[in-house]
């Protein structure tokens, strides 16, 4: 504990120093465009009720996308993976998208979508699909053949099987694809925003540099790692909660 | 025609054309309501696969089985599987008390209360009392045994497949473990089918022995054990049709596998 206590004091002091190092850096320059911890700092308190609403309109569509992504794709990639012609298939579409980079298709669906929420939602779902629909291909392929059998031996219906024993089994796998969804669909949100959009925080980062605001745009990151690092431990708590059994603490044997 | 369970000239190969391998041929068994049934065979002989085909859990190439005189094609309510690999077969996100209402989805005529209270009961009778929160992966190796048994139990069972449940475990557990399975499968009307390459064990449990022969496997012999119940793990060992019958079945072993190793 107390070890743990001085690794965590450790690790602290080097932002802290950066910290320092930056703000001495930036006193030696006169330039707006190099702006100190303080200014920043003033930054962020000034503009925070924008960058937050700016940053919940970015974060909704994100999570609208996969949330969209996370209820047809984890079902169909399970499905995939019982009914093998149809996996043995898909696989190398799946392959050649997982390549894509997601951002790569922003244009193209604005061109047939348009710029508005569906169009950016749409490619939000299409971003996080790709991992949730592979992880949760591979995990049911990887579903050891014994529990096939216990669910033969009580006559369960394929969709039965599928969400009282494949679905469990699979979750594992399927939060790590999750894991990897949810930044896409993140990065994503804030790319489409960038590149047309008329709200969010990723237009919001644009028009700060536009207008030579780095304080603001800074203050503006420093938001969104926030909102990365809340989401991040909210996952790991589920972890905790729904995969203990997963990540168990080998008392038995 | 009463028999619980009947496999009329059972065949299974596994793969096809050149790859085809023949594991049972022409097997023939019958078992009667409330026989406990040992089956002896050598090791990789496909006393698994002959299981899963008696389970409706395999198609069997050719011949049929019969569960109270209906064709199996799939698993048939009142009949339950031990697996071998029974630790595999266990749901590790469920506590062992879920586990076993798990195995009770087919069961009927009970609501949620009942099964619950059912589930305690066979679970105290396995002995394990205050295990029921756990999760299989916290307990022993033996305990996990003893809960995949009471699934088997709780699901309504008349006819238990065992596939050498006592394999993995020491022997004096193995003992306690024999005699457990006898309680159990009197106090719960269980007729009982299990597989064992122990032949002490066979025939310490059975009233009726079938031996296998090596692949592709049938029934070799049937012996039948005149022991007196219940059974006693000194008196019973001592016991002169024990050592007779088991030394029938050793005899028989040793025979067929001079006769492989000629071959
Ligand atoms: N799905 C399968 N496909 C092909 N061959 C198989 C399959 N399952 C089992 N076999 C083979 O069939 C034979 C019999 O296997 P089985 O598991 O039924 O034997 P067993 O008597 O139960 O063996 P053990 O004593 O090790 O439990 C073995 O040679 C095994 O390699
Ligand atoms: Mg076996």
């Amino acid at each position: 504990m107390t070890r743990d206590r001085r690794i965590a004091l450790w690790g602290l002091s080097v932002p802290l120093g950066l910290l320092v190092l930056w703000q001495v850096l930036a006193l030696t320059q006169s330039t707006p465009l190099f702006p100190g911890p303080v200014k920043v700092g003033v930054a962020i308190w000034s503009n925070a009720p924008v960058i937050l609403s700016e940053l919940g309109i970015t974060l909704l569509r994100a999570a609208a996308g996969f949330a969209l992504a996370c209820v047809t794709m984890i079902p169909l990639g399970i499905f995939l993976g019982r009914v093998r012609i149809l996996g043995v298939i898909l696989s190398p579409l799946m392959d050649m998208l997982a390549t894509l980079p997601p951002p790569a298709i922003i244009p193209l669906v604005m061109l047939f979508a348009g710029t508005g929420d569906w169009a950016k939602i749409v490619i939000i779902t299409y971003a996080a699909a790709v991992p949730l629909v592979m992880n949760s291909y591979e995990a049911s392929l990887s579903i050891h053949p014994m529990l096939s059998r216990v669910a033969r031996s009580l006559n369960l219906s394929r969709i039965e099987t599928m969400r009282l024993i494949d679905w469990p089994s699979s979750l594992p796998m399927i939060v790590t694809g999750a894991r990897l969804a949810i930044a896409s669909s993140l990065l994503v949100s804030v790319t489409s925003e960038m590149l047309l959009s008329t709200n969010g925080i990723g237009t919001y980062l644009q028009r700060s540099q536009e207008t030579f605001r780095v304080d603001a745009g800074l203050a503006g990151i420093a938001f969104i790692s926030l909102a990365g690092l809340i989401v991040n431990a909210g996952m790991a708590r589920l972890e905790r909660r729904w995969l203990f059994w997963h990540y168990r603490d080998k008392t038995g044997d | 025609m009463t028999s619980i369970l009947t496999a009329d000239a059972v065949g299974k190969a596994y793969g096809t054309g050149s790859n085809r391998l023949p594991i049972i041929k022409g097997l023939t068994l019958s078992v009667e309501p409330g026989e406990f049934v040992s089956l002896v065979g050598p090791s990789g002989c496909g006393k698994t696969t002959l299981l899963m085909c008696l389970a409706g859990l395999l198609a069997p190439s050719e011949g049929e089985v019969r569960f109270k005189g209906q064709r199996v094609t799939d698993p048939p309510i009142g009949l339950s599987v031990v697996f071998q690999d029974y630790s595999r077969s266990l749901l590790p996100w469920k506590t062992n008390l879920d586990n076993i209402l798990f195995g009770m989805r087919r069961v009927t005529g009970m609501d949620k209360a009942a099964k619950r209270d059912r589930a305690m009961e066979i679970l105290s009778a396995v002995g394990l009392t205050g295990f029921d929160g756990h999760y299989p992966w916290q307990v022993s190796g033996g305990m996990q045994q003893r809960v995949a048994i009471a699934r088997g139990i709780a699901a309504q069972s008349e006819l238990l497949l065992l596939d050498e449940p006592l394999a993995a475990v020491d022997a004096q557990t193995r003992a306690d473990m024999q005699d457990l399975l006898l309680d159990l499968a009197a106090r719960f009307n269980q007729t009982c089918l299990l597989v064992t390459h122990d032949v002490e064990e066979a025939v310490y449990m059975a009233d009726r022995v079938l031996v296998l022969g090596p692949r592709p496997t049938h029934v070799v012999r049937e012996i039948e054990v005149d022991l007196p119940k219940p059974r006693d793990q000194l008196a019973t060992r001592e016991h002169p049709a024990f050592l007779h019958a088991r030394h029938e079945v050793l005899a028989l072993i040793r025979s067929m596998r001079q006769r492989t190793v000629a071959a």
